[in-house]
């Protein structure tokens, strides 16, 4: 190495540093700090004691709430992932018409993103309250019947969560938006020489098109869902109930390490749940190379 | 390197410095503490896991303390009684704990077996301040864990019965004749459970409104959690406990069958019916606002009913208990000061607790009892408990009465009480809605509980040797 080129290297890497220094401390360190520990007896006071694989015996063997909260994530994910999909992409063919205003119905849609997390979970606490809530007012009032209990009721927290989770779709909106207008226009006239009508435009010219955007919303989206967290704390209490119902995975993670301080046991169900994440978004990622079109290809 | 450069970089070092500086976290102060620091005093900090108008009483003492003081400041944080365990535990591991700490005694047991605190029984022998004998027992021992002190219990509750007595009318029930065994806690419970067509329009009792009491209705049902000797749960196999549970289970409808006792709810209906209870502190508590007739609460409500709903008229009694049943009440774990492990001014943090917990020279009242007279709770020493500021409200005695007069029974004190309190609520839930049998909670908790105790044990001894 020259003298010069020896000085650039020093100077990018001083440059860099802030961000290097950064991921190990805070992400590279802590990252194998929890492996070690999945390991471990560890409770944050005292020093870890090394215990081998009970933690992970234990989850697999002894413990059924361990399960449940499993189930009920992927429960949640298969349900919200495709549906939050589906619905993200039709608001977004909607919302790519040339019409008059509409930044004006774009802001809108994209709105209940940026409110705060836990003020959309309480409000919807509201809305799908029993009683006195929005729906089950509006059932009553128009159709005459009497609503289910929504959150307060085991068989629909579930489904009441997921459909929560598409109130705030805009964030995935907006990508596929991006995705419609990368479309050549040439395509569309190409078809249109070719006599496709609307939906055979959509099905052979969108559709391909946007399956890059598909695929990266499909992951963003399931990795979203396996760490659902926020809006089960807020609206159960950190309970998960009713009858262990809405127990997600991330729940329980944090009722074990911050109620029970078992970091160990914390860590090794993090660390499954990484496995979970890793192994879904390879298989995605593979089967899409039989499904995902890129421009050029 | 031009002169221009070097200039620059100057400044721009002499920026970054200037901005360190801005941003440096420095301990805030108030201008009493800037002149106490500038007597030499040493600054004490407490947190205050409560806020509002609870930890506005307590600055009003710590300021009366100050002013008396030139030797020791105390600095007064509200830190909340949200993940208050976790800040002390990173405070604790990161080496800065503060000096003293308001804490509830079910999370102060679970830490004291991780060196959390230190040892107060040095202090305590060397003052007049705290004696142990003067203690509600239970409170007492909610603190001394393996052999030593680790806090001194502030406050404590217990719990009622409170009845509405315009329901009570409107039923045709005697409205100064609240039920005293379980059995006519039942036969109440059906005449004041109202519904019509669209669901529940009242709620005659429901054990676990405004939340779920699985531990002391085990108690009062005279059956036993937690064996001092093995320190392992013991309640599978405890007939009461297993009677508690079903009980519990008798006040909703079997969802399969559609059948159950004549008091029992549609547990949909039941749930619903639940969702739309307002807020607690305010008017539209439950109890406040009529649909629910009776319930299991505290002494705070003394003045919480009068400031939310002054037009209720109800009653208060000591709760129901099955015939044959010892006459128990129940003692809520109290809070208590401590000091953390590692605290930088232990003895001064000790010279306010010897002011807070002793009278006012002159025969007056202590701070700790003022403290509990403005917050609306128990004192933890009988004597205060019982004096005239406490007792000589009709309604407040009842729950004073009631904790010095019976057998009490409090949560178990070990280092996994809040996993023990959380199993208890899960499997009661689990067993309201048939999930599972009441012989098969009692044991799932208790395997799950010991399960953790075993291994709980394990790290503390290693830690030890």
């Amino acid at each position: 190495m020259t003298r010069m080129e020896r000085r650039n290297t020093r100077n990018g890497l001083l440059f860099a540093s802030p961000y290097i220094v950064g991921f190990v401390v805070f992400i590279l360190y802590p990252l194998g700090a929890s492996l070690y520990y999945s390991f471990c007896q560890y409770n944050v006071i005292m020093p870890p004691a090394w215990v081998g694989l009970e933690n992970f015996h234990e989850l697999f063997f002894q413990d059924p709430l361990f399960w449940k909260a499993l189930y009920n994530t992927v429960y949640f994910a298969v349900f919200s992932v495709p549906l939050s999909l589906a619905f993200s992409l039709s608001l977004a063919l909607l919302l790519n018409q040339k019409l008059r205003g509409m930044a004006v119905y774009r802001t809108l849609f994209f709105l209940p993103s940026i409110v705060p997390i836990v003020a959309s979970a309480v409000l919807w606490l509201w809305v799908l309250n029993p009683e006195s809530g929005l729906i089950n007012g509006m059932l009553r009032q128009f159709l005459g019947v009497e609503g289910p209990g929504w959150i307060a009721d085991e068989h629909w927290a579930k489904p009441s969560l997921v459909v929560m989770s598409l109130w705030a779709v805009g964030g995935a909106m907006v990508i596929f938006l991006a995705g419609l207008a990368d479309v050549p226009e040439t395509l569309y006239e190409v078809a249109d020489i070719d006599g496709a009508g609307r939906w055979a435009k959509f099905r052979h010219v969108t559709l391909p098109m946007l399956t890059p955007t598909i695929l990266f919303n499909l992951i963003m989206g399931l990795i979203g869902a396996f760490q659902y967290f926020t809006q089960v704390y807020v609206m159960t209490g950190g309970k998960g109930g009713p009858v262990d119902s809405t127990m997600f995975y991330a729940l329980y993670l944090y009722r074990n390490s911050f109620y029970y301080l078992r970091m160990g046991y914390a860590s090794a169900m993090a660390w499954l749940l990484f496995v979970v994440i890793l192994a879904a978004t390879l298989l995605l990622l593979t089967t899409s190379k039989r499904w995902v079109h890129y421009h050029g290809e | 390197m031009s002169v221009n450069s070097h200039v620059k970089s100057l400044l721009f070092v002499l920026g970054g410095i200037l901005v360190f500086a801005v941003l440096w976290p420095r301990e805030a102060s108030s201008p009493e503490e800037r002149e106490a620091l500038a007597q030499g005093r040493v600054v004490v900090t407490y947190w205050d896991r409560h806020s509002g108008h609870e930890h506005a009483s307590r600055r009003k003492l710590i300021d009366e303390f100050n002013a008396s003081q030139n030797k020791v400041y105390v600095r007064a944080l509200s830190v909340g009684y949200d993940a208050s365990m976790e800040k002390l535990l990173t405070a604790v591991a990161g080496g800065t704990p503060p000096d003293l700490i308001g804490m509830d005694a079910t999370i102060m047991s679970q830490l004291v077996t991780q060196g959390c605190f230190t040892p107060l029984d040095d202090f305590i022998a060397a003052s007049d301040a705290v004696k142990e004998e003067e203690f509600f027992p239970y409170c007492w021992d909610a603190v001394a864990i393996d052999g030593h002190v680790w806090g001194i219990p502030t406050t404590t509750d217990t719990y009622c019965l409170l009845w509405n007595k315009t329901a009570f009318r409107k039923a045709g029930l005697d409205p100064e004749r609240p039920p005293r065994t379980i059995a006519e806690l039942e036969a109440y419970a059906e005449k004041l459970t109202i519904r019509d067509e669209t669901g529940l329009k009242q709620m005659g009792f429901l054990p676990w409104v405004p939340w779920d009491m699985t531990t002391m209705w085990g108690y009062l049902f005279g059956g036993e959690w937690y064996d001092e000797e093995t320190g392992l749960v013991n309640c599978a196999d405890d007939p009461k406990i297993i009677e508690m549970f079903a009980w519990q289970q008798s006040f909703a409808l079997d969802p399969r069958s559609g059948e159950g006792t004549s008091y029992a709810m549609d547990p949909e209906q039941m749930m619903s019916f639940q969702q739309g209870f307002g807020a607690y502190m305010s008017a539209n508590n439950p109890f406040y606002s009529g649909k629910v007739a009776m319930t299991a609460e505290g002494e705070w409500q003394v003045t919480f009913i009068p400031t939310y709903a002054p037009e209720l008229d109800w009653g208060v009694a000591p709760l129901p208990t099955p015939e044959g049943a010892p006459p128990r009440a129940y003692g809520g774990a109290p809070v208590a000061d401590c000091i953390p492990a590692g605290a930088r001014n232990p003895e001064a943090a000790w010279t306010y607790l010897e002011w807070f917990y002793s009278p006012r020279p002159g025969g007056g009242t202590s701070p700790v009892s003022d403290y509990n007279y403005a917050i609306h709770n128990i004192p933890c020493r009988v004597k205060e408990a019982e004096q005239e500021r406490f007792t000589g409200d009709p309604k407040f005695r009842v729950f004073v009465e009631t904790l010095r007069d019976r057998e009490t029974v409090s949560p178990p004190v070990t280092p996994l009480t809040q996993l023990l309190g959380n199993e208890m609520e899960r499997q009661r839930e689990r067993v309201a809605f048939y999930k599972t049998t009441p012989e098969e909670a009692a044991r799932a908790i208790q395997e799950k509980v010991n399960r953790e105790f075993v291994r709980a044990r394990r790290l503390i001894g290693r830690g030890r040797s």
